[in-house]
């Protein structure tokens, strides 16, 4: 303890302690104040007009390109960038050139809403588009709703997105993540009732978009009067499926309908071959539809007649597809197999607001989000149309391994080749 | 009845490679009283490098715990040494679990950023394979990596046992103090003992990426399943740590086929609480340091 | 002991009063934004600093209460549905935070039945079990689909001032509930468990009182400040919420500042917060945001390991007096004072 003669002392570094929290908190105000400039609080970014031709078009995007979401983050980037510059290579959107802001909000909730806070209150960004997963949707969404910028974004599909009833949000995928299963309930509703399976199985991951599909199909399965002999959730981390297979392969299913991810979805097909039970129907709702990956995990002699969904797909013909399809190649490489389904939806959020200012001359805020909820506007992701909450009111496709190959089967509008089945057993 | 028994041999395969995993850790503990929150972040980096090692050079995961466990080692020395040592003595325990801890975060973020966020898996050609006996099908990655830990966690038994370097490492662990007192260089112990948990944990990391797929953040999970197991087996009792590995990996197989997959891993937790109240020095620890 | 300084009182009227004039100073949203990370982290790290920097007991586990604290209001919000929105969310944060104490009551007793050590496992552990539990009770939490609550209906120029002032308020409560045990007998008795825990026993210290008190103050703190981020950022999901790096991160602040101080934790919550979230935006994309943060960490923990006010009054104290070396009980020489009733910021 400080004796009577360091009482002084005690207090002089005291002083010195005030001053430096206090320098900290004035340097840190003053900077934060310079960088700022003007700090007026009103701004009414909504109200930006196109007369300013010339001057470049800033949007401001905040990504995860570090953390756990990074992997997505980047193919959001390169669909983002590769739209950019297709259209000022055409000129740019209203005449003028498109220059993207890209943050990094490190996988965090707080980084993107404060990414959000400085894209549109500091630099004054005319639009921002989408970050990566429901789980920054959400807050990033209201914070630009509260500033009445749109919020145009190609991978927050989740049902807490749209419970917020935000009219600034338009999610850009043809459904809502939650239905995607609902192409191969329509499918199985086709079929003739000696064909379609009496029992089914419904394991799935505990994930905001793997669970909740499967619960919606097991609904509408059951109310068609197929039999649910086993259904779990398992949480993410449980890397080895077996004794959820296990569990399952005894009550020897028609179908097994999983709300899966990627991993879990590999592990359920390998633990099914190691078991030697092939069902009639495999539904997988993610995993399985990765058309490079999916078969160099579980063997590409296992993929026959699984079904997954998807949103996208390389070889559709959907507005603009095969040019994005093209310039991806000539920009990035690989094969167009290889092209993340985040990219193309990323794409397409561009597609919609340069459609938008095609068709009224203007890229503001306010028309952006009259103008998209009314009718229904073109993208790589088909034609979408949405509801008051920026729901998506459209369907997405069933996509089957056919022949080795991963192809769209479902709506017919939308096949590329018939859907088969039953499955054949593993190994073709 | 079939699906208990199945369950609870995966559960032992599984426990078997937590004990590999945990010996390591809980020697770190009675060696130098440092908890080694990196542990985890470790296994995850061995589950890496046996994965390069593999899709790269195709090298397979087996053979290369032989090259990757001596390099481990010398790094696990390294960073005792620059991380570990400098900590005052009667700090140690406590700042060392924050700087293990920032070390596992720097673990993570390195393999972030040289290996992206996305799950990975090393798959070997039998992979898929498994044997069938009366009914109950022995994954054979499973079987060999319980046989791998097993063999390794032999070894350390005879090392610690039978040989001179050993017999210092136990005095140290039983009695640092009296260690030093009777010619026992404590520190050079306290390095190589780290290169060891270190060296176990890759072993087990080159098997765990067989068995289980991973990514850079899986070692949150890894940690907090093996710091329970070395409290229940009581802090720095190697034997307590093998036994409660092998009944944690049991109960939690079990209580994930007979009960819920989504609840399983609270057997961890559950366990962890009845010790506390019951047992704090856990099952095999005694109130003086950490038997072994 | 209750011995009342000017200067601590001074200075912490001057500092506080800065901070409650900030947001009109400053009324740029982008600006109170970080503001708000910043007293919240400031709050977590003071809070923190009861348990951890005065007994010596580091809890790995407080993001566990933070989460406890946001899901509490984001639930009352949605399950319940305490009267919408508005301002009556901030009312209910003092009843969080005395559940948040409560409900940690038997936890405590468990977990502090052991040493630092294991207490320090105990407590990770309960962190994971904690996100697990937000996992796995879909019906009242919903589990990873996330809660969400409404938007509050403040105006947008002034939006971000109820939640600055919300942040303000726990941290300032923390902050001289921390000041005012700093010098209470409680305080007295936790620093005699720092020192030597079984001694502080032998001369008659109700140890085990003292620390589960400690605990449960610390860690209602967080849970109120763990509301206020809930209310703020709308949507809630386990892995964010019971985040590691949230303990993490108000751990490396008290460390940085200097635990055991009164002033220690927020100094170090005002150097690393706006720094790490103003370089996130500015640096963008840059993968080596772990990395950095880690080398960050371990560079305090050798070479400041007793954080920066500590390491300063030693400096001083040396020059000034030529002596070589203070005794370790002076290093945590900040203010020693109670405060005289009445005093607010």
């Amino acid at each position: 303890m400080p004796a009577a003669g360091g009482q002084k002392e005690g207090q002089n570094v005291r002083r010195l302690v005030v001053l430096i929290s206090l320098g900290v908190l004035l340097a840190v105000s003053v900077t934060l104040a310079a960088c700022g400039g003007s700090s007026s609080s009103s701004t009414n970014a909504g109200s930006t007009s196109s007369s300013a031709n010339g001057k470049p078009l800033t949007i401001g995007i905040s990504l995860s390109l570090s953390g756990d979401f990074s992997d997505p983050g980047h193919a959001a980037q390169k669909g983002y960038q590769l739209w950019a510059k297709t259209v000022n290579a055409n000129g740019g959107v209203a005449g003028r050139k498109v220059k993207l802001k890209i943050v990094d909000d490190a996988s965090s909730p707080n980084q993107v809403v404060t990414n959000y806070q400085n894209l549109i209150t500091r630099d004054k960004v005319d639009l921002v588009f989408g970050p990566f997963s429901t789980l920054l949707t959400g807050p990033a969404a209201s914070v630009a709703h509260r500033y009445g910028y749109a919020f145009v974004e190609p991978a927050g599909g989740g049902p807490a997105v749209f419970q917020e009833h935000l009219n600034n949000v338009f999610f850009v995928q043809p459904a809502p993540t939650l239905n995607c299963g609902d192409p191969f309930v329509a499918y199985i509703k086709s079929l003739p009732a000696s064909q379609r399976p009496k029992t089914a199985a419904y394991p799935s991951l505990d994930d905001p978009f793997s669970s909740p599909i499967a619960d919606r199909m097991q609904k509408a399965f059951e109310a068609m009067g197929i039999k649910t002999v086993y259904k779990t959730i398992y949480p993410s981390e449980t890397a080895d499926l077996t004794p959820v297979v296990e569990k399952y392969v005894a009550k020897k299913p028609d179908m097994v309908v999983a709300g899966t991810q990627s991993e879990d979805a590999y592990s359920q097909v390998k633990a099914m071959v190691q078991a030697g039970f092939s069902p009639k129907f495999v539904f997988l709702a993610n995993g399985a539809n990765s058309p490079t990956e999916f078969p160099s995990k579980v063997g590409a002699k296992n993929t026959e007649g699984i079904f997954s969904c998807g949103d996208w797909f390389p070889t559709s013909k959907a507005n603009g597809n095969p040019q994005f399809v093209a310039a991806y190649k000539a920009q990035y490489g690989g094969t167009p197999f290889d092209i993340d389904s985040t990219s193309a939806e990323a794409y397409a959020v561009g597609q919609l607001i340069q459609a938008v200012a095609k068709k009224t001359g203007k890229v503001d805020n306010k028309t952006i989000i009259s103008s998209l909820h009314s009718g229904t506007w073109p993208s790589v992701e088909g034609n979408i149309s949405w509801n008051a909450d920026g729901s998506p009111q459209g369907s997405d496709m069933l996509l089957e391994w056919v022949g080795g190959k991963l192809q769209p089967v479902y709506p017919p509008n939308v096949a590329l080749t018939k859907p088969t089945s039953p499955k054949p057993p593993w190994g073709g | 009845m079939h699906l208990f028994i199945q369950a609870c041999i995966l559960g032992l395969l599984a426990g078997g490679v937590y004990a590999l995993m945990a010996s390591g850790l809980t020697l770190a503990f009675g060696v130098m009283r440092v908890i080694n929150v990196a542990q985890g972040a470790m296994i995850v980096l061995g589950a890496f490098l046996s994965y390069t090692l593999f899709t790269k050079l195709h090298i397979d995961p087996f053979v290369s715990v032989v090259l990757l466990t001596p390099l481990m080692f010398l790094v696990g020395v390294v960073l005792q040494l620059v991380f570990i040592r400098p900590l005052r003595a009667d700090e140690r325990e406590e700042l060392s679990l924050l700087v293990t801890w920032a070390l596992a975060l720097g673990i993570e973020g390195l393999l972030s950023v040289l290996y992206k966020t996305n799950y990975r898996s090393t798959i070997t050609s039998y992979a898929d394979n498994s044997w069938r006996v009366l009914g109950y099908h022995l994954s054979e990655v499973r079987v060999f990596a319980f046989g791998m830990s097993v063999v390794i966690l032999a070894l350390l038994y005879v090392v610690l046992t039978r040989t001179e370097f050993g017999r210092t490492m136990r005095a140290t662990v039983q009695n640092p103090v009296s260690a030093r007192l009777l010619g026992v260089n404590v520190e050079r112990v306290s390095a190589l003992g780290f290169g060891i948990s270190v060296a176990t944990a890759t072993a087990a990391g080159a098997v765990f990426g067989m068995v289980t797929p991973f990514f850079p953040g899986s070692h949150y999970d890894l940690i907090s399943r093996l710091l329970s197991i070395i409290v229940l087996g009581g802090l720095g009792s190697l034997g307590g740590a093998i036994i409660a590995a092998l009944f944690m990996g049991m109960a939690e197989a079990v209580f994930a086929a007979e009960i819920s997959p989504t609840w399983s891993s609270f057997t961890f937790f559950i366990v962890l609480i009845a010790i506390l109240l019951l047992r704090p020095q856990g099952l095999f620890g005694t109130n003086e340091r950490g038997a072994l | 002991m209750s011995r009342f300084t000017r200067t601590g009182a001074l200075r912490a009227v001057v500092v506080f009063g800065a901070l409650a004039a900030f947001p009109f100073v400053f009324p740029a949203q982008w600006i109170v934004n970080i503001a708000i990370f910043t007293l919240m982290y400031a709050g977590l790290a003071t809070a923190w600093n009861l348990l951890g920097g005065f007994s010596g007991y580091l809890s790995l586990g407080h993001a566990a209460f933070f989460g406890v604290g946001a899901y509490a209001i984001a639930i009352a919000f949605t399950h319940i549905g305490i009267g919408g929105s508005g301002y009556k969310p901030f009312f209910a944060l003092p009843l969080v935070g005395i559940a948040v104490a409560l409900v940690s009551v038997p936890i405590a007793w468990v977990a502090l039945r052991v040493r630092a050590a294991t207490f320090a496992i105990v407590t990770l552990t309960l962190l994971f079990v904690v996100q697990q539990l937000a996992f796995n009770l879909h019906h009242i939490t919903h589990g990873s689909q996330g809660l969400a609550l409404p938007p509050p209906p403040f105006d947008v120029s002034t939006f971000e001032q109820p939640f600055y002032f919300a942040m303000l308020g726990v941290f300032a409560l923390a902050f001289f509930t921390c000041w005012w045990v700093k010098g209470s007998k409680l305080g007295l008795m936790l620093f005699s468990i720092r020192d030597d825990e079984d001694r502080a026993r032998g001369v008659g210290v109700r140890v085990t009182g003292a620390k589960v008190i400690a605990f449960a103050v610390s860690v209602g703190f967080t849970g109120m400040l763990g509301g206020v981020w809930a209310y703020y950022i709308q949507f809630i999901y386990p892995q964010f919420a019971v985040d590691p790096l949230i303990t993490i991160g108000a751990v490396l602040m008290a460390f940085l500042g200097g635990k055991g101080t009164v002033w220690g934790p927020t100094v170090g919550a005002f150097i690393l917060v706006p720094a790490q979230q103003y370089m996130a935006y500015k640096l963008g994309a840059s993968e080596l945001y772990l990395l950095g943060y880690a080398s960050v960490f371990l560079l305090i923990m050798l070479f400041l390991p007793r954080g920066i006010i500590p390491s300063i009054s030693d400096h001083l104290a040396r020059r000034r007096s030529g002596r070589p070396e203070e005794p370790p009980g002076a290093v945590a020489s900040a203010p020693r004072a109670t405060l005289p009733g009445g005093m607010a910021p």
